[in-house]
């Protein structure tokens, strides 16, 4: 067998252990780094019901947008800019485009519009750029960032025209977008309605769900034990079975079952019910760290179970796209991150 | 990285048949597709067949799979040749958007490396390959721009043939160290189209490496279209295109003025 068929792509996880209470702490930095959030799950072992106030902030997420065929030179539209870009908590996507076949736009909170472009758009845009990191021989993808927030960039200069007449005149680059904001006043609201009603929109809620899990083996976690030495389960197999929970798979390991082989990984203990929230959407990441926070005061009241455990799914075509974050009663975390064979090891 | 693409569709006279082989091609995430006419010259004169308008073929074409525009179809022509005679680039090529050779013999697939006006070489993939691939032709294709093509159908078809599709590969990939590949399917019908992940990492097992075998199926195949284009240019810089007729009111013809004879002084 060939040398190169025994190496497989790899993949890595990153574990990270520590305390909310914590100044060093990274947990709201990560969460605000993580800028599209498509899934949020939340396990809760030994609930029945969803916690009033967990569920008031689930249905407080704001609502998300999905426009058609927007040109892209309306996200640098003047009065778009002073309202919603630069005052923050704005994030848009394009739609029905893959990072890896075409042209992806999107547009951060922080007031960065990032434009992923083959070759070819590339090149007949003009605009500057640097090859993307994920290139193989020759490079054929590059990536345009424009911070819209810096002062060259401001209605007026000579490079805010620049780049105007590029996306307007040179090559105008039309996508389907979701939108979505935060904590937004009426100016704001007023703005983005108005660059709605010029093209056909439509305004979702994020659809939540819930599942009441019954009699089902749970793995046992302890916050010392991140490695899963001794205490806890091994990160790596937790994590599956937690996909496995997500999506119904029977993790019984029946002897006449064919379909899955799925097993609650060791040491485990029986809970009675388990509790699981999806919400699915296009959610803004300020709205992930609400749910954060208030998901650490669940341990306020005595509960029986010692850990929670809260997922986020990016989308699925980009890099490192999920994290899932676990607390216990003594207000320590730990963050699990994956990430795929090309990218880095996150920080 | 560009859009996948699945070149070698096999044509056929059922229209049910090939439209829904483009739909499931649609629906896997092939953004482009390529009919594949085979023609086997056996006789001394055998008709190149005219390929189908592609619109004839599909009334609507499908929508890409995560995407929100259409597949684009186009034609192409396989010629399968054991004899010098068999390829000869004549008018009919131009109607086709890529032309491909399969070479029976050591001295065709040399030729068709250094000299054939083609844009893809097809490697065998249903018996062992006759011969073996030397450096220099395929260096040579490689420096002219040219393709070599392996079909995974066959593979799916048959154990033996699966033996053999992996060994040439195999074989191949030795001497031209992954560049100017391309991976495509040879499918005749929908279940043996696979998707495009799945294909880059069957180019895995061909001993390519990761990036190679996505950019087979993606990268490497938006050159072979680029190389098909230029066939009908001049040395891919020059094109022509036929200017739309407008309707003109018949004017008086203004009488023939003669050319002003230039003096040279």
């Amino acid at each position: 067998m060939s040398p190169e068929l025994e190496k497989c792509p790899r993949s890595l996880l990153v574990c990270e252990k520590s305390n909310f209470l914590n100044e060093k702490s990274q947990h709201d930095i990560h969460v605000s780094k993580h800028n599209f959030n498509y899934k949020i799950s939340v396990l809760m072992p030994e609930c029945g019901i969803l916690p009033a106030n967990i569920s008031s902030v689930i249905n407080s997420f704001s609502p998300y947008y999905l426009v058609r065929d927007l040109p892209v030179y309306e996200l640098l539209e003047e009065s778009f800019l002073e309202s919603l870009v630069k005052k923050g908590n704005f994030n848009a996507l394009s739609y029905n485009t893959k990072i890896d076949e075409d042209n992806s736009i999107a547009l951060l909170s922080s007031g960065q519009l990032i434009l992923s472009l083959d070759k070819d758009t590339y090149e007949q845009l003009g605009l500057e750029g640097r090859p993307s990191l994920y290139n193989h021989r020759k490079a054929m993808r590059f990536v345009v960032t424009l911070d819209l927030t810096d002062k060259s960039l401001t209605p007026g200069t000579k490079r805010y025209q620049r780049v105007l007449s590029s996306l307007k005149d040179r090559l105008p680059l039309r996508y389907d977008f979701f939108f979505t904001k935060y904590n937004t006043g009426a100016d704001e609201d007023k703005t983005l309605h108005k660059l709605l009603s010029q093209y056909s929109y439509k305004e979702h809620k994020p659809a939540v769900s819930h599942h009441t899990l019954k009699e089902i083996p749970c793995p046992t976690l302890y916050p010392s034990d991140i490695q899963g030495k001794t205490l806890s389960c091994d990160p790596h197999h937790f994590l599956e079975w937690l996909g496995a929970v997500n999506l119904d798979i029977s993790c019984e390991n029946a002897a006449d079952s064919f379909l899955s082989t799925y097993v609650c990984p060791e040491p485990q203990s029986s809970v009675s019910q388990a509790l699981l929230c999806t919400v699915t959407g296009f959610i803004s990441p300020e709205n992930v760290f609400v749910l954060l926070q208030e998901l650490r005061q669940y341990f306020d009241e005595r509960r029986f179970t010692p850990w929670v455990s809260l997922t986020v799914h990016g989308f699925m075509d980009s890099g490192e796209n999920f994290y899932n974050l676990v607390y216990f009663k003594n207000q320590d975390y730990w963050l699990h991150m994956a990430t795929g064979a090309q990218d880095g090891c996150p920080p | 990285m560009s859009v996948f693409m699945d070149l070698n569709i096999i044509s056929s006279n059922d229209k049910n048949r090939l439209r829904s082989i483009v739909e499931t091609a649609a629906h896997l995430g092939y953004s482009t597709v390529a009919i594949n006419y085979v023609v086997e010259p056996q006789q001394k004169k055998q008709e190149i067949p005219k390929p189908q308008n592609v619109s004839d073929v599909l009334d609507k074409f499908p929508v890409v799979q995560g995407k929100s525009s259409p597949v684009k179809v186009l034609n192409r022509l396989t010629i399968i040749a054991s004899d010098a005679s068999h390829f000869r680039p004549t008018n009919e090529y131009k109607s086709f958007d890529l032309v491909a050779v399969y070479p029976k013999t050591e001295k065709l697939f040399h030729a068709a490396c250094m000299t054939f006006d083609v844009d893809i070489i097809c490697i065998a993939v249903a018996e062992k390959q006759p011969f073996h691939f030397k450096r220099a032709p395929v260096n040579g294709a490689i420096d002219r721009g040219v393709f070599f093509e392996t079909c995974y159908a066959a593979a799916i078809r048959d154990t033996t043939m699966r033996r053999y599709t992996i060994a040439n590969a195999i074989s191949l990939m030795e001497v031209c160290k992954g560049k100017n590949i391309i991976v495509s399917s040879g499918a005749e019908r929908p279940l043996e189209l696979r998707g495009p992940y799945d294909i880059a990492n069957l180019g895995l097992l061909f001993s390519l490496s990761e990036g190679d075998a996505k950019a087979a199926v993606s990268t490497n195949c938006r050159s072979v279209l680029l190389h098909g284009e230029t066939r009908a240019t001049a040395s891919g810089v020059v094109y022509t295109t036929k200017k739309p007729k407008t309707p003109q009111k018949q004017e008086e013809e203004s009488p023939i003025s003669k050319k002003a004879k230039t003096e040279l002084a």
